[in-house]
């Protein structure tokens, strides 16, 4: 094996580089990608011979700098995951630098592979998968190329043998990951610090939630085991903020609601359920927050999620991936039937330095005919129905006293005014009210069947206490606008301006072309297939599929069902590659003979079809006397080694060498010069 | 001091009668399952390792796409045995033995790889024991010839080892190799040791620079120059006195039949006779002259031509002590 790097190589190898690294390029600091860069341009410079291998001196001086600055560029992120992956790609990159020999090149190669994986610590999504097969296929083509001799490679053939055994270790590599035991994690690292946070967040000021509808991005998929609840049904409840300043709606206490704190002082479940449950399994988009979203009222069987006394769910560490659970919600039901005192106190706050004097004066006017707190209650939701109230994406900025400025002055808003100001109402007239957000409605997939929910679904609703039931739902924009609740929101929505602005080039925005809008809803389809059996594949779906497969019996024995399968899979492999091709040195004399015959056909003197070789070796004889000698003796060997009686090995041997030697004589003397000059430059093979 | 060392030669004695019973000496073989073995390279272990990486990164941040890729290069590194196997496999060595060299020349054997009708084997490597390399890529269906050396020391009949061919095609992760013993043989001439030979005083017909050395005391006359003498042979400085152009002339002084002796280098070691009288023999076959050789217990009557000298070289060659 020559130690030398293989020309050739290099450029198999900075493609495969540089596929590994194209997805971090954007992500990593832009310093780090310009050095990144400096190091595969220097590379070919030096194949080039434009420039030389950088000296020891310059070498220990550029690790040294790039240490610094990958600190710095991850200064206040603590030692996370990523700083380590910016390191390694770097190193990788610098490795460029000093790989002299073949040995270097496996090694990068190696660390090629690993960098691959690195790219699904970000992104597990199709596109990503199908380029870190395609970049596989890339490095094992450069493995290849190191394997081969020049004269061998090809783009092709280097190309197609990678990627046909990169092809052929599919069935296998399916089999594997369907049947390898997964196991739980062995030691708990750092998960990758948040890049940026989405969706609905833990404070309402007037503009936050429009803000959203801007946006066409996936908040999160829900399917139900059974049918799917109508649209005014689905009101995904995230946080619940009964903290009001006068202008922006926080969580009271919220340092209280992590997941540890919750676990540790665990509140005694104060709900009930009434009627019949509904079931479903969601695949939440990450979120960076450690809230997720389910159907009041929510129960569930995992270990990680927590239940907050608002009945907020909660996870144990941010959702930075897709995050997959399991909930079963009763659509009826009454919770807090008996209310805390904390829990009162905050359902009734209002800021101590309220300005809002024309919104307390409505209160106490509509509380005094309405002396119950339900009739009251819809007394305000008639009047927001009544009053011109408008419901839309670009309502006028407010003033300071935000309620009123709303309530009397511009009459236009989205849903966190409406929800704002109704619990505002309510609690100006001593009724316990709270504001919840989450998401509303969604949109079902026909392929699937699934439910699809977007950022622009994010809604603001209100939660009221009422004697002997608990907290009931009220929701002020449904009286504004009907049809948002019943229709969805893209329905009234969909002509506004300002509406997934932020999403100018999603074909949600094509969603009245049909065959747009039917692309959408199977791409869609596809990629939450994908999420739900592969990137989400886990121990329980796993003993699942196994069971349904092979049966609760084979449990046990999951280890022989995989040595069968990997067996399988090399007897299977083996029986098609391995496999006989061809008679070997027999076949020699037949194809010596045909080249000949070819060359003689070339030449004018072509053999008839049907005609036999002695036959054909006579009327040569008769055409072409110069050509009589050669072409009888010829003839009598191809006829005595191809027909003849099985001779001895090495007079067999003998015989070969000498037909070979003779057909070449013979077609030297055929040829066209310029063939003949060919055959010449051709080595005596045998 | 290795406590291993004292175990290599009885564990490679049981190699070798190992290998003897699997793989005995034939002329030709056919690469196969029960001749082919394989092992990781350490670039598959290289592999391996960031296989495992993968895989306990997979695990430790549930990451389902990085245990695919983990099972990816498990199913590409088992799938590579096959494929580096297929490279050696169904290959017939067939081992055709080497011209004779002189000691200490490296004799070249030729070993025919002849593939079958549409397999092709791709950067096969060969050599004998310690010896240098030899590169091959055979074609489908293109039988190939390759040489792979081996340095003599010795004269005799020179045995070739164990023949190894292996191969790492096509992603280095294996190794695939065979030992075989192609029971090929290579005549080694003595190495030949110039020296004078008693009686002998050179002559010059030949033009080569030695033989002018030689034949300087032979010089006979002059004669005029004729179109086609050798421009060595022009009396320069006869020239350069203005004597015109002639040219020296050399006479055969000597005999035209010699008996190249045993007994002609006294009190030399054997070994050294026979190199002498290899050089003698090379020296002399160059010569329009008879020579014959004569060893104790071996008499060859002088000749001339291609087929003596070998006959001569041969026996020197092969002389195994005789009588003496």
């Amino acid at each position: 094996m020559t130690e030398q790097t293989p020309r050739l190589t290099l450029w198999w190898l900075l493609a495969a580089f540089a596929l590994v690294v194209s997805p971090h390029l954007l992500r990593l600091p832009l310093g780090v990608s310009v050095l990144i860069g400096a190091c595969i341009l220097w590379r070919v410079f030096i194949f080039q011979g434009r420039i030389s291998f950088p000296g020891t001196t310059l070498r220990m001086l550029i690790v040294f700098l790039s240490l610094p600055l990958t600190v710095l560029s991850y200064r206040g992120q603590g030692a996370g995951l990523d700083a380590a992956i910016c390191l390694l790609i770097l190193g990788t990159s610098f490795k460029l630098l000093e790989m002299r020999q073949a040995r270097d090149m496996t090694i990068v190669l190696c660390l090629c592979y690993v960098l691959t994986m690195v790219g699904f610590i970000y992104s597990q999504t199709i596109p990503a998968a199908l380029l870190a097969l395609a970049t596989v296929v890339v490095i094992t083509g450069a493995l290849i190329t190191l394997q081969r001799n020049n004269g061998h490679s090809s783009l092709r053939s280097n190309g197609g043998l990678a990627l046909r055994m990169v092809a052929q270790s599919i069935p296998l590599t399916i089999a594997l990951f369907v049947l390898v035991p997964r196991v739980a994690p062995l030691w708990s690292m750092p998960i990758p610090v948040p890049s940026s946070k989405t969706g609905v967040t833990d404070e309402m000021s007037p503009g936050d939630i429009s803000r959203l509808s801007r946006s066409a991005e996936l908040a999160f998929r829900v399917s139900f085991d059974a049918d799917t609840p109508s649209n005014e049904k689905l009101y995904w409840r995230g946080l619940v903020l009964d903290f009001f300043d006068g202008r922006v709606w926080r969580r009271a206490g919220s340092s209280f609601q992590s997941f540890d704190m919750i676990e540790r002082f665990r509140s005694p479940f104060r709900g009930e359920t009434l009627g019949e449950e509904v079931s479903y399994d969601v695949i939440l988009e990450p979120t960076q927050q450690s809230w997720i979203y389910a159907l009041q009222l929510a129960q569930f069987n995992a270990s990680d999620i927590v239940q907050d006394r608002y009945y907020t769910l909660h996870t144990e560490k941010p959702v930075s991936q897709r995050y997959r659970y399991q909930v079963r919600s009763a659509l009826d039901y009454h919770t807090d039937v008996s209310l805390s005192g904390v829990l009162r106190a905050r359902a009734m706050q209002l800021p101590e330095d309220d300005n809002n004097v024309q919104a307390r004066e409505l209160a106490s006017e509509l509380r005094r005919g309405n002396p119950d707190d339900r009739d009251y209650a819809l007394q305000v939701l008639r009047y927001f129905r009544e009053q011109p109230f408008y419901y839309t994406l670009t309502p006028p900025p407010l003033g300071e006293a935000s309620i009123d400025d709303f309530l009397f002055n511009s009459l236009q808003g989205f849903c966190e005014h409406y929800a704002g100001s109704f619990v505002y109402l309510m609690r100006a007239a001593g009724i316990p009210a709270r504001v919840v957000v989450g998401y509303q409605g969604g949109e079902v997939n026909p392929f699937e069947g699934y439910t699809m929910v977007y950022q622009y679904n994010a809604h603001a609703w209100a939660e009221v206490w009422l004697e002997n039931e608990g907290w009931v739902r009220f929701d002020p924009t449904a009286a504004v606008a009907p049809e948002r609740i019943s229709m969805g929101v893209q329905a009234v929505l969909a002509n506004q301006p300002g509406f997934l602005e932020d999403s100018r080039f999603s074909m949600m925005r094509f969603r009245n072309t049909q065959w747009l809008n039917a692309l959408r809803l199977r791409l869609d389809a596809m990629d939450y297939a994908w999420n739900r059996w592969v990137v989400s594949y886990d121990e329980d779906m796993q003993l699942d599929l196994l069971d349904s497969l092979l049966g609760p019996q084979m449990r046990g024995r999951l280890f022989l069902v995989l040595g069968v399968v990997i067996a399988l899979f090399f007897l299977v492999a083996a029986i098609f590659l391995l496999r006989r091709r061809e008679q070997e040195s027999r076949d020699m004399a037949t194809r010596l003979y045909l080249r000949l015959a070819a060359d003689l056909a070339d030449a004018g003197m072509k053999r008839g079809r049907g005609e036999g070789p002695q036959d054909f070796c006579q009327r040569l004889a008769r055409q072409e006397p110069r050509y009589a000698s050669d072409m009888g003796r010829i003839t009598e060997i191809y006829v005595q080694v191809s027909y003849g009686p099985q001779t001895q090995t090495e007079r067999h041997e003998q015989l070969l060498q000498e037909l070979q030697l003779r057909i070449r004589d013979l077609r030297l003397r055929v040829l066209s010069p310029l063939r003949r000059l060919r055959l010449r430059m051709l080595p005596i093979r045998y | 001091m290795n406590p291993l060392n004292a175990v290599r030669p009885w564990f490679s004695s049981r190699m070798a009668r190992w290998l003897e019973n699997r793989l005995p000496a034939v002329n030709q073989i056919r690469l196969g399952r029960k001749n082919i073995f394989i092992l990781p390279t350490a670039s598959g272990f290289l592999f391996l390792g960031a296989t495992v990486l993968i895989f306990v990164t997979a695990i430790n941040y549930v990451l389902s796409l990085a245990f695919g890729l983990a099972f990816l290069m498990t199913s590409l590194f088992i799938l590579c045995i096959l494929y580096t196997f297929r490279n050696l496999q169904h290959l017939r060595l067939r081992g055709l033995g080497a011209d004779p060299v002189f000691a200490g020349e490296d004799a070249a054997f030729v070993v025919s790889l002849e593939p079958q009708e549409r397999q092709a084997h791709e950067m096969l490597e060969l050599r004998f024991s310690d010896a240098a390399w030899s590169h091959a890529d055979v074609e489908a269906g293109e039988p190939l010839r390759v040489r792979v050396f081996l340095p003599t020391q010795k004269r005799g009949e020179l045995r070739a080892p164990r023949l190894l061919v292996q191969t790492r095609f096509p992603l280095g992760l294996w190794r695939a190799w065979s030992i075989v013993d192609l029971a090929m043989d290579c005549l080694v001439y003595p190495k030949p040791e110039p020296c004078k030979l008693p009686g002998y005083r050179g002559q010059g017909s030949s033009g080569s620079a030695e033989s002018q050395q030689a034949g300087v005391e032979d010089f006979h006359g002059l004669r005029a120059y004729q179109s086609g003498d050798s421009l060595k042979q022009i009396a320069w400085k006869n020239l350069a006195r203005g004597q015109g152009l002639t040219v020296k002339q050399f006479v055969d002084t000597l005999e035209d039949r010699w008996m190249l002796d045993w007994n002609m280098f006294p009190g030399l070691p054997s070994e050294q006779r026979l190199s002498r009288l290899c050089y003698w023999a090379l020296r002399l076959s160059r010569q329009p002259v008879d020579y014959g050789l004569r060893l104790p217990g071996v008499e060859l009557v002088p000749d001339r031509g291609d087929a003596h000298r070998q006959k001569v070289l041969r026996a020197l060659a092969l002389w195994q002590g005789g009588e003496a």
